[in-house]
């Protein structure tokens, strides 16, 4: 009995944590979400639903809804795609490996505000990394990454990949480490090459690892800010607005404290609804593998 | 062992919570007023200019022993961490207000009149400052701020190229056609530009008002039937033909991809900014000299003298600040000679007491800036909420003519509808 106080005691300065700084402003931003709250304003009217009839038929919020949906089904996708590789790859037994996954591992590490300013470097016109290496070798060009409607999404898309490799690698390569060995020998007896390894062990082993990564990528995709905050301001004409940034501007630019609460909820109930869905459908898969 | 580990985790815990307890008591401690005063800008370098300031709020301390002086410098995102504040009621009792964003405050009642503070001071006098300055924070007959200092928007030329170039020096009551000309005649291909444009609606929105056209109505609750009126079309038509017409500016795309200053660079004959630019252009790395930096007030076009706009900084009071003798004492001591004397020494922007900005305007460069300031404008961040909401639009707008091109009249025109569409929120 004496033992379990204790344990209370050690959670609960995470919990308090928790409590004081996710948990009550979450749910007092539910409530401000019924009313027209300015910030400053004494008269803070309860307009029922009417902030969520707003955000629905707001043609902005579907922008940034259709954005942050964008940035996420490529993302996460490529992004996944890319770690496992490279864990594959620092996986390998070879001498120096650790040197690989520390340089990996130091973008995620990083300041978001510090990274951002480097890429914007990088995606400069005429003498940027890209544009500017482009014009050295002799293809003139002002390509304008961050400044162009059919680009920019993708120019922080590929940003991402290579900030968020580093975790995702970790769990990959803990996820491989984790593989019994004993699998492997098993393999190699029966003739399996390495291809049919891969297929038949190190994927559906991979599969509880993959899960985690997978929603927890998506709920951080659908989340973003720092780097359109930084880089591109949601434009050129709206076409990086993803949700996360339009909720800010709609609070602190225009002061639509209750619209944007509203708006986080809907948000909430998308990112809950991707989850489950995912998780549902990769559970699925993974049945058949959860008896070894 | 486990118990050890325990027992330390514990011990560490309620350190940790007695830390936190005093550490927020500190703030009370002793028997003196403490008066909070915020500004923006983060943590300052230490540097003569900073040890003097220390020095002259030291002195204050000094002369007023039963008041601390505590100076917040907020990092990023002023605005909304102000804005949090008052709402948490943790607000300072003296806040820097920027004209540009200083609306909601103002407009909401968080702010304490000071004008019957100052009619009961002998020593105070409004007549010392610039009255267009003051009027910033004047509601009707209450006064929210008294102004530290100040920049109008001006035009700078680089006197050495128009030499070269054999083009007489900018005068004042010049016009647009003037403007255009001479911009042609100093535009050497992509080596020299006559003039640089930069996006940024602060910096632009003159060559509206110095056309009849304006961005909102009077009142400023809509922009339909102003942002989007044939004088605004006409104004962004002009500007996007010097850029993409004449060519005598770097397209946006050029000048952002150069990364740097063009007219401090040398490549650039004409730009529009305010005083704080001087600091960099008297910095080593700039490549024009002191001597051949010119000012000039922007090219007028419908009306007989141009207008220009004003951004300032002024000191407010919270309404319930708890201490508003001591308050008010530090802000007249703030805005007295022998502060705002060393205050001003960096030249970021000009004084708002006119004693100290005309002793400072020694030689023709200030001058001309004393010359133009009857011509500013209160911003209009200034009178109405929201207004960063529209400011962005007009980048977007901007944006959509001069790199997609569109239409000017349909731009302003989506600008407008969008505008409106938010201001109805409210």
């Amino acid at each position: 009995m004496k033992r379990s106080r204790i344990g209370y005691l050690f959670v609960a300065p995470a919990f308090v944590h928790l409590l004081v700084f996710a948990l009550i402003p979450i749910l007092y931003a539910l409530y401000l979400s019924f009313f027209k709250w300015h910030i400053l304003k004494e008269e803070k009217p309860f307009v029922g639903m009417q902030n969520y009839v707003d955000a629905v038929t707001d043609p902005p919020f579907w922008n940034a809804m259709w954005n942050s949906l964008r940035y996420t089904l490529v993302s996460v996708p490529v992004g996944l795609l890319v770690a496992l590789l490279v864990a594959i790859l620092v996986n390998q037994k070879m001498r120096g490996m650790t040197i690989f996954r520390t340089i990996y591992y130091i973008p995620s590490i990083c300041s978001g505000v510090a990274i951002a300013m480097m890429w914007i470097y990088i995606y400069l016109p005429t003498n940027g990394l890209i544009s500017g290496t482009l014009n050295a070798i002799g293809i003139k060009n002002e390509i304008n990454l961050l400044n162009n409607v059919a680009t920019a999404m993708w120019a922080l898309v590929f940003m991402s990949i290579w900030t968020g490799l580093g975790p995702r690698m970790v769990l990959f390569l803990a996820g491989l480490v984790g593989i019994p060995q004993s699998l492997y020998e098993a393999a190699q007896l029966d003739g399996a090459n390495k291809l049919r390894e891969f297929w038949s062990i190190t994927l559906p082993m991979l599969a509880p690892t993959t899960m985690f990564v997978v929603i927890t990528s998506t709920i951080s995709a659908m989340q973003i800010f720092t780097p359109v905050y930084m880089m591109t301001k949601g434009g050129p004409e709206g076409s990086t607005d993803v949700i996360g940034y339009h909720i800010y501007t709609d609070a602190w630019q225009k002061f639509h404290i209750g619209l944007a609460s509203s708006k986080s909820f809907l948000l909430l109930i998308a990112i809950l609804a991707v989850s489950v869905f995912q998780y549902r459908l990769m559970k699925r898969q993974m049945e058949g593998y959860s008896a070894g | 062992m486990k118990r050890l580990i325990s027992q330390i985790c514990t011990i560490a815990l309620v350190a940790g919570v007695l830390f936190i307890c005093l550490s927020c008591k500190r703030a009370e401690a002793g028997n003196k007023v403490v008066i909070r005063i915020s500004n923006w800008g983060g943590v300052q370098d230490d540097n003569e200019y900073e040890r003097t300031i220390k020095a002259l709020y030291d002195q204050f301390e000094k002369e007023n022993p039963d008041t601390d002086v505590v100076v917040e410098r907020v990092a990023g995102e002023y605005v909304p961490k102000m804005l949090l504040s008052f709402v948490a009621g943790a607000e300072p009792d003296i806040m820097t207000l920027d004209a540009s964003s200083a609306a909601v405050f103002m407009n909401n009642g968080v702010l304490k009149d000071l004008s019957p503070l100052m009619e009961a001071e002998k020593d105070f006098n409004l007549d010392d400052y610039f009255p267009n300055v003051v009027d910033i924070a004047r509601r009707g007959d209450k006064l929210f701020a008294v102004p530290i200092d100040f920049t109008p928007m001006v035009l700078y030329y680089n006197k050495k190229m128009f030499r070269d170039a054999g083009v007489p020096y900018p005068k004042p009551g010049w016009t647009w056609d003037e403007f255009r000309a001479t911009a042609k005649s100093l535009t050497r291909g992509e080596d020299q530009y006559g003039f640089v444009f930069a996006n940024w609606m602060p910096g632009w929105i003159m060559w509206l008002w110095n056309n009849g056209g304006d961005v909102l109505s009077p009142d400023g609750t809509r922009a339909s039937g102003y942002l989007d009126s044939p004088q605004n079309a006409e104004a962004v038509s002009f500007l996007r033909d010097i850029i993409n017409v004449d060519k005598s500016a770097p397209t946006l795309s050029q000048a952002e991809s150069m990364g740097v200053d063009l007219f401090a660079q040398g490549n650039a004959a004409m730009t529009i900014v305010g005083h704080w630019a001087i600091v960099g252009y008297k910095a080593p790395g700039s490549k024009i000299r002191v001597e051949d930096l010119g000012v000039v007030e922007l090219p007028r076009k419908v009306h007989d003298q141009s207008v220009t706009v004003i951004y300032e900084a002024g000191l407010a009071m919270s309404k319930n600040c708890k201490h508003p003798e001591e308050a008010w004492r530090l802000i007249k001591f703030l805005t007295s000679y022998r502060y705002q004397k060393a205050y001003n020494s960096t030249g970021i922007a000009i004084c708002a007491r006119k004693d100290i900005a005309e002793e400072h305007a020694q030689g023709e460069l200030e001058e001309s800036f004393l010359r133009i300031v009857p011509s500013g404008r209160v911003p209009w961040g200034a009178k109405v909420e929201g207004y960063d909401y529209v400011e962005t639009m007009g980048v977007q707008l901007m944006d959509s003519v001069l790199k997609q091109g569109r239409d000017p009249q349909q731009a302003l025109t989506m600008a407008a509808k969008k505008i409106d569409k938010d201001f109805a929120r409210k």
